[in-house]
C-alpha cells in the first residue's frame, strides 16, 4: 500500500475489530501465553509428543 | 557422490551458512564476516557463496538445503504474541505484522529467491527445521559423544525456549520444553537492556561485570520476576515485562522493583548495574544449574551438550563442569543461531542416514571450529605488496619463534593462519595475542587496540598438556566457552588500596598470568591441542619454550564494533589503524615500525557503529 497513512488506519481497524476481541476471547478461554504462574505447580515442563517434523 | 547438505540460518540475528558432506561438516561461516555489517541478518549469499566454493561443488550437486526454523510455527506465536497484548501491543502489531504478511511467512520462497540469485546452479528442495531442533542437533551431532543429554536454552525460536532431547547415535529425541514468553534468555536480555546495553549482542558484558557486583536482587529476581521449580522449569511474570507487546523489554513495574529508570547506553556504570548482573547471573547459574541436573535424571547419561544463546553464558557453562553431574560438556562453538545454519543441515544428513565418523578418531566433529576460508601465501603476499607493506617471509617454526620472541617483549601480535573460526570467539586463526604475565597488558590492549571499555577482562590459551597447571578445570574447552578459577599456584595475595572500587579493582594484580585474570580470579579458558590448531599450538609451545608459561592473551582480530577479519587486506587494515606492533600472516612477519605511513580518507572510528 502505497499510502502510509491509510494502511496504518485499516490495520488500525483490523485490530480493534478482529485482534482484541479475538485476544480478549483467547485470555478468557487459554492463554495461549500460559501467563498464570502457579506455586505449588511441581513443573512447567511441558511434555514433547515422540520425534514429529 | 556424498550426499551434501546445505544449511542456512537468515533473517533474525548472525545470518551464517555451512556445508555438510555425509554427515561431515566441510565449512561454515557468519555472513557477517564477509559483508562487514555486526551480526548481518540479510540472506547469507557471501557464506553460501563460500562454502560451495570449499566444496567445490555448485548447487546442482546439493542435495537438500535446511533451513534453521519453522515460518510457520513463528508467525503463529507471533500472532498469538499480538493477540494476547490487545489492546495496548499496537505499535507492536504495526511494526511486524506487515514483514510477515510479506515475506516472513513465506521464508522457503525467500530462501529460494536468494539461492537462485547466486547463480550457482539450480536451487536444491528447501526444507525447514525446527529452531530448537536445530540447536540440538549442532549440540550433539559435532559432540564427541556417542550418546548424550542434550540441554538447548535461548531467548525464543518458534515457540520453544527451553528444550530437554535424549541423544543417541545419529538420533535425537525430544523429551520436554518451555515455551515463549517463559525464556532465560529473554530475562538476561532485559536486565541487558536496563543495565543499558544492546539486548543480542551486550549479554556477555553484562556477565563480564557480574563480578563486580553482588548479588543483592537475587531475591527480588527469584520472588517476583522468575518462578523457578525444583526440576528447573520456570515461568516469568510477564507483569514486568514489556516484549509482549512492544518494542522495549522492561516497564514500570521492572523500573519500580530495582529503583529507578535503565541506565542510558553510554552513561557512567554505577554500582547498581555491577549488583544488578550479578543477581541476574546467580539465577541463570541457578536455573541452568538445576536444568543440568534435570537433563542427568531424565536421560541417565553422564555427558551434555549444550546449544542455544544462553549457552554462550560460558560462567554458568563452568559451574555446571565444576557441580559434576557430568563427567564431560561440550559446548557447540558457535552456540547462537549461527549454529542454527550447521544443526539443519547435520539433522537434514543424519536423518537421511549419514554416520558420525568422527566418533571413531575419538574427536569432536567440529575440526576445531576452524571452518571457514584460509587465504594462500600467494593471495597473502599479493595483498601485502598492493599495500607496499614490509615484511619478511619465513618458514612455520621460526615464524613462530619469532612470534614468541616479541610476544615476550610485551609486543601486541596480530595472527591470522589458517582456516577462519565459526563461531563468536577467535581461536588463535584470527587472533590478537599478548603476554598474559604482563600486569600492563590488559590496559594496553583495551585502550590501544580495542579502544573498548575498561571492565571487560581478556581470556587465556593455554597447551591443553599445561592447562591444569593454570587453570582448575579438568576437562578439555576447545572453544573457550567454560570459565574456571585460576590455578591456587598461580593466584597471588591483593592488597586493595585505600579506595580502590568498582572498575578500578580489575587494575589490582591477581595472579601470575594477570591479563587474563578476572575480579574474581576467573578465566575464560582456551585449551589448545595440536591436533586441533598446530599454527597455534606451534606459537604457545614456542613461548612456553621462550618464557616458562604455556599461556596467551587471546582476543579477536577486529577493532570494537567490526565483525572479526576475514581477509589478509582486512588484518593489515586492523594491524594499521590500531597500535599492534606485528602481524603475522601466513608466512609473512611484519613489524609496525617498518610499514610505510598510513593514511585514510576518513576517520574510521566514526565509520564503524559502537556495539
Amino acid at each position: 500500500m502505497r499510502n502510509r497513512r491509510m494502511r496504518k488506519a485499516l490495520l488500525f481497524v483490523l485490530y480493534i475489530a478482529v485482534v482484541t476481541p479475538v485476544g480478549l476471547l483467547l485470555r478468557l478461554v487459554r492463554d495461549p501465553m500460559r501467563r498464570k504462574l502457579n506455586a505449588r505447580a511441581h513443573t512447567y515442563w511441558i511434555e514433547s509428543a515422540p520425534a514429529e517434523h | 557422490m556424498p550426499d551434501i547438505v546445505l544449511g542456512i540460518s537468515a533473517f533474525y540475528h548472525d545470518s551464517a551458512a555451512a556445508l555438510v558432506a555425509d554427515g561431515a561438516v566441510v565449512a561454515a561461516a557468519q555472513e557477517e564476516r564477509f559483508t562487514r555489517v555486526r551480526h548481518d541478518s540479510a540472506f547469507p549469499a557471501n557464506a553460501v557463496r563460500y562454502c560451495l566454493r570449499e566444496a567445490g561443488i555448485g548447487l546442482g550437486e546439493v542435495a537438500a538445503v535446511a533451513y534453521y526454523e519453522d515460518p510457520r510455527l513463528k508467525f503463529r506465536r507471533v500472532l498469538a504474541t499480538l493477540a494476547s497484548s490487545a489492546p495496548t501491543g499496537f505499535a507492536a502489531f504495526e511494526h511486524t505484522l506487515p514483514q510477515w504478511l510479506s515475506w516472513k511467512r513465506r521464508i522457503a520462497d525467500t530462501v529460494r529467491r536468494g539461492l537462485e540469485a547466486l547463480g550457482a546452479g539450480p536451487v536444491p528442495r528447501i526444507v525447514a527445521r525446527r529452531h530448537h531442533e536445530s540447536h540440538a542437533a549442532s549440540a550433539f551431532f559435532p559432540s564427541p559423544y556417542e550418546s548424550a543429554a542434550v540441554l538447548c536454552i535461548d531467548g525464543v525460536g518458534e515457540w520453544a525456549t527451553t528444550t530437554l532431547w535424549h541423544g543417541r547415535g545419529t538420533g535425537l529425541e525430544p523429551l520436554a520444553e518451555i515455551r515463549f514468553p517463559h525464556s532465560l534468555g529473554m530475562l538476561y536480555s532485559a536486565f541487558t537492556y536496563y543495565t543499558g546495553f544492546k539486548v543480542d549482542s551486550g549479554e556477555y558484558k553484562v556477565m563480564g561485570l557480574a563480578p563486580y557486583g553482588e548479588p543483592v536482587y537475587e531475591d527480588a529476581i527469584r520472588t517476583k520476576l522468575i518462578d523457578l521449580k525444583q526440576d528447573g522449569s520456570f515461568r516469568l511474570d510477564m507483569d514486568y515485562f514489556e516484549y509482549l507487546r512492544g518494542q522495549v523489554m522492561t516497564g514500570r513495574g521492572f523500573e519500580k522493583l530495582f529503583g529507578g529508570p535503565r541506565r542510558q547506553p553510554e552513561s557512567p556504570l554505577t554500582q547498581r548495574e555491577f549488583d544488578l548482573a550479578a543477581s541476574v547471573q546467580k539465577v541463570t547459574e541457578e536455573a541452568v544449574l538445576r536444568l543440568a541436573r534435570n537433563a542427568r535424571e531424565r536421560t541417565g547419561e553422564t555427558k551434555l551438550c549444550l546449544a542455544g544463546g544462553v549457552a554462550l553464558n560460558c560462567v554458568a557453562n563452568g559451574k555446571i563442569v565444576e557441580r559434576g553431574d557430568f563427567d564431560g560438556v561440550w559446548i557447540q562453538p558457535a552456540a547462537g543461531d549461527a549454529g542454527g545454519a550447521l544443526g539443519a543441515a547435520l539433522a537434514v544428513a543424519h536423518e537421511s542416514g549419514a554416520s558420525r565418523a568422527h566418533l571413531a578418531d575419538k574427536r569432536d566433529g567440529m575440526s576445531g571450529a576452524l571452518l571457514g576460508p584460509r587465504y594462500t601465501d600467494e593471495q597473502i603476499g599479493r595483498c601485502l605488496d598492493a599495500r607496499g607493506a614490509v615484511y619478511r617471509r619465513m618458514a612455520p617454526q621460526e615464524l613462530a619463534e619469532q612470534v614468541a620472541a616479541r610476544l615476550a617483549e610485551s609486543k601486541v601480535v596480530g595472527w591470522f593462519q589458517g582456516r577462519m573460526e565459526f563461531g563468536p570467539r577467535a581461536l588463535g586463526a584470527r587472533s590478537i595475542l599478548g603476554d598474559p604475565r604482563d600486569p600492563r597488558m590488559q590496559s594496553t590492549m583495551n585502550l590501544k587496540i580495542k579502544f573498548r571499555e575498561s571492565f571487560r577482562p581478556f581470556a587465556p590459551s593455554v597447551l591443553a598438556e599445561h592447562a591444569g597447571d593454570y587453570f582448575a578445570l579438568d576437562q578439555p574447552s576447545p572453544y573457550m566457552l567454560l570459565v574456571a578459577q585460576v590455578a591456587a599456584a598461580q593466584q597471588v595475595e591483593t592488597r586493595s588500596p585505600q579506595g580502590a572500587a568498582g572498575l578500578d579493582l580489575l587494575k589490582l594484580r591477581r595472579s601470575t598470568i594477570p591479563a587474563v585474570t578476572h575480579v574474581d580470579y576467573s578465566a575464560r579458558i582456551q585449551t589448545v591441542t595440536e591436533q586441533d590448531n598446530p599454527d597455534y599450538h606451534r606459537v604457545l609451545a614456542a613461548f612456553h619454550a621462550a618464557t616458562g608459561c604455556p599461556v596467551l592473551v587471546n582476543t579477536s582480530f577486529n577493532v570494537r564494533g567490526e565483525p572479526i577479519v576475514n581477509t589478509p587486506e582486512e588484518a593489515y587494515v586492523c594491524f594499521m589503524r590500531t597500535n599492534i606492533d606485528v602481524l603475522a600472516v601466513g608466512g609473512f612477519l611484519l613489524d609496525k615500525a617498518d610499514q610505510p605511513q598510513w593514511r585514510e580518507e576518513s576517520d574510521w572510528r566514526e565509520a564503524i557503529p559502537l556495539d
